[in-house]
């Protein structure tokens, strides 16, 4: 399935579209989103710093994603590295 | 009866109003209010900043500004009304970067409901910062991870 990522944060210097699309194989997990994520990453990216994905959540819309849990079906998720809001 | 707004505002736009928080958070029955004000600070780890630029989820922050809300509500009782508000986009050195602020019927509730909002917005929201140094660096702050609600049958507590 094809999965569109929003980068955030940190992630913008990665790709200053904001956004890249993967696909995984279904069915997929949120913990198979972050290694074909890890792997974009580290053969596309010279930004990319496997250290900052380790620190960081993949969400819905609406909600955080548990590493076991399966994609969201409209296959819409956000990259979200540590927090630094106020 | 807890009555909230939670907003988000494009600096492009508008401005944080600190005095339209005061009055959203204000009632007959509430003799205290509390707010909090972060500005944009002139110094980071001794490096002279020119400003800052924030980064933001909107949906997934919007929902964080609410649950901050229901958690103050929850602390202190349905007698409040909340607010918080969060600027994105560049801002300068002074500009306000967040806003949140309570209304009670007494002062004790107002600061730890005041509190919980802002502690929440700083370690829960999905919000990033870059501080651009006079230097022409830009550097994103290092942050706080967030950490997804435990697996049903997770059983072990978090240090954090």
């Amino acid at each position: 399935m094809k999965i569109s990522i929003s980068l955030y944060g940190a992630f913008r210097e990665c790709d200053p579209r904001g956004s890249v699309e993967l696909d995984v194989p279904e069915p997929a997990k949120v913990s198979d989103l972050r290694a074909a994520f890890e792997a974009h990453g580290l053969a596309h990216w010279p930004a990319f710093k496997p250290g900052l994905l380790a620190a960081s959540v993949f969400a819905s819309e609406s909600t955080l994603l548990r590493e076991n849990e399966a994609l969201p079906a409209n296959g819409r998720v956000a990259v979200l590295p540590p927090v630094s809001g106020g | 009866m807890s009555e909230v707004e939670c907003l988000i505002v494009d600096i492009a736009q508008a401005r944080l109003d600190a005095s339209a928080a005061l009055e959203f958070v204000s009632d007959p029955g509430f003799g205290g209010i509390t707010m909090f004000v972060g500005r944009v600070r002139d110094l980071n780890h001794g490096r002279s900043v020119l400003g800052v630029s924030y980064d933001m989820f909107d949906p997934l922050a919007l929902k964080v500004f609410e649950r901050a809300c229901a958690e103050a509500a929850a602390l202190v009782g349905p007698r409040i009304r909340t607010y918080v508000a969060h600027a994105k986009g560049r801002l300068a050195v002074g500009d306000l970067a967040v806003v949140v602020a309570a209304g009670t019927p007494h002062r004790d509730e107002a600061f730890r409901a005041c509190r919980t909002l802002i502690e929440v917005v700083k370690h829960q929201a999905p919000i990033w910062k870059q501080e651009h140094y006079v230097d022409g660096d830009s550097v994103w702050s290092e942050g706080c991870s967030l950490c997804a609600a435990p697996d049903p049958g997770h059983t072990h507590s978090h240090e954090h």
